[in-house]
């Protein structure tokens, strides 16, 4: 048996180090290298969204950008529970989880644990708690499949879930993430892309308030880096939210016809600044 | 900190727009800043840092590791913290875990820098033994004891302090050894590496009250607040991590101009930190 198994070819096993260790086109000081996907460096992934993807939640959205696939669904607004102490808004309850497939190798996914508080920050901003006082709504997100950038998707597909289950809420949020890699600033990043960024900016943003809720920002940046990145991803969040929102007009246009249709825009190409 | 009265509330935000806050502090003035190193002596470096009612401890201790694969050439820091129900009731049993996780996931972002490792405040490189095979694993552990708002702040304050109080211990590798997988290192009890912690920065959160922005609000100013951005700033002048806490929507040139008045501050702060932890460490050196 042993001798056998060592002749044999390896059977085939997704190992992370053969694929994260690849080692990454860019090298430093160079200013022309290509990304994994073949994407420019300001061009986004398609993007497809679709409200009501499940049936028994009160609103649900699902969304596909690249690889990355969510799906949120959106409970209540139900009595808060009894433990809870009286308020006179709303509560907002977020979770956030990730499927065991959902990474190259089952059950991988580290560090996720503060993506629902995250996406609570996010969303608390634009949504009107005072509409359900006494009461909580729950935001259940599901990735399906890790491609990169889940969060700012995770967040983006929560609003439109939120609206889906017709929560008050000041605008929709949508949310995009760039990521600097030496001089460079790249915006949408594919799992890959990830693993060996210097930096990340991920912001989330009501197009019509012109608003931003949530911002986080790791690695160094310039003064002058933060505002171009914020200037991309504005502009990029400003043309997911048209996108969001043709999705929900056109949901709305066939309700009273069967949902067999795919309400969803395509986004292409999508240049920022 | 609820329970405030109408009058209360009105009190403090009247105050802030009027630049004179309850305590007689200017938006931008901090608090007194306390700073003592050393207080764990098992650690390999600690310091207690209180920012008025404010309360904190940091804590460094390194041990033998192996570096990840990925990074054969950086070692590894974990930051952890925790609140203790010393200082408020609801920290008690599980109760501080959402506190403590959002503290944490924030100074990791505000120090680790990017999955690189480019931008860290603390140089991962610098904490290698072996390159692939044995490195220094540093964990950081901050400890609220009392709360009286900035938790943040005086957290990233402390790690600096105990950073720059840290002595990592001199490591000899047995010559002929360096070849094996798991070579043999003799650790020295009594040479010591200091940090090189001009790259650490400082942790600003500014907390929007009303159309103003305040520095190191107290508990019963947090209360108050619509928003908070903590911007977390080195020597350069570079913004090393940023994270907005909760609350309302902000315009995006409000965040440029919060992030120019953090940078201002920082200088001050890091020139007020810099002197009390140099006059702690000359008072440690002479007990």
């Amino acid at each position: 048996m042993t001798g056998k198994g060592s002749a044999t070819p390896a059977t085939y096993s997704p190992s992370p180090t053969s694929r994260k260790g690849k080692p990454p086109a860019y090298k430093d000081g160079d200013l022309n290298w290509a990304r994994p996907d073949g994407r420019g460096f300001q061009q986004c992934r398609p993007a497809y969204f679709r409200t009501g993807a499940v049936n028994a939640a009160s609103g649900s959205a699902y969304v596909e950008i690249g690889n990355t696939k969510v799906i949120v669904s959106v409970f209540g607004p139900r009595e808060s529970k009894k433990a809870m102490k009286y308020s006179d808004i709303g509560r907002l309850n977020c979770n956030v989880s990730y499927t065991s497939f959902s990474t190259p190798v089952r059950g991988q996914q580290l560090d996720h644990k503060e993506y629902s508080s995250m996406l609570h920050k996010a969303l608390e901003g634009a949504i009107i708690l005072e509409s359900f006082p006494k009461t909580t709504v729950d935001v259940f997100a599901l990735v399906l499949e890790s491609g990169g950038s889940d969060l700012p998707i995770v967040i983006s597909c929560a609003s439109l879930a939120l609206a889906d289950a017709g929560i008050m809420m000041y605008d929709l949020v949508a949310s995009v993430s760039v990521y600097s890699l030496g001089v460079n600033l790249v915006i949408d990043p594919i799992s890959e892309e990830e693993s060996y960024q210097d930096g990340s900016l991920l912001i989330s943003y009501m197009p019509s308030r012109k608003e931003v809720t949530q911002l986080t920002v790791t690695g160094e940046w310039s003064t002058d880096k933060i505002n171009e990145a914020m200037n991309i991803c504005l502009d990029a969040c400003g043309k997911l939210g048209e996108i969001m929102r043709m999705c929900l007009k056109e949901a709305a246009s066939v309700s009273s016809e069967v949902n067999l249709g795919r309400p969803g825009g395509r986004l292409k190409g999508l240049q920022g600044a | 900190m609820t329970g405030l009265s109408l009058g209360e509330k009105l009190f403090i935000q009247g105050g802030i727009a009027q630049d004179l806050r309850t305590d007689g502090r200017k938006r931008l003035t901090y608090r007194p800043i306390y700073v003592e190193t050393g207080v764990i002596p098992q650690a390999n470096g600690s310091a207690r840092v209180q920012f008025g009612g404010t309360d904190v401890i940091a804590s460094v201790k390194a041990e033998i590791g192996r570096p990840n694969p990925m990074q054969p050439d950086k070692g590894k820091v974990m930051i952890n913290v925790s609140c203790s129900p010393t200082a408020a009731p609801i920290f008690e049993g599980r109760g501080d875990e959402e506190v403590s996780a959002e503290l944490t996931v924030t100074l990791q972002r505000c120090l680790l820098g990017g999955k690189s490792g480019a931008g860290a405040g603390i140089d991962p490189t610098s904490l290698v033994v072996v390159e692939g095979k044995v490195c220094w694993d540093l964990y950081i552990d901050g400890l609220v004891i009392s709360s009286d708002g900035n938790l943040l702040d005086a957290l990233g304050a402390a790690i600096k302090a105990a950073l720059s109080n840290t002595g990592i211990p001199q490591v000899q590798v047995a010559a002929d050894a360096s070849g094996e997988d798991r070579p043999e290192v003799d650790i020295s009890d009594e040479e010591f590496l200091q940090f090189d912690t001009s790259g650490v920065p400082v942790i600003i959160t500014l907390t929007k009250v009303g159309r103003h922005y305040i520095v190191d609000a107290t508990g019963e100013e947090e209360s108050q607040m619509s928003s908070a951005v903590s911007i977390s700033i080195n020597r350069k002048g570079h913004i090393c991590g940023l994270s907005k806490r909760g609350g309302a929507g902000l315009d995006h040139s409000v965040i440029l101009d919060m992030i120019s008045v953090a940078r201002h501050v920082s200088e001050q702060l890091l020139n007020k930190l810099d002197s009390e932890i140099s006059a702690a460490e000359a008072v440690q050196n002479e007990l």
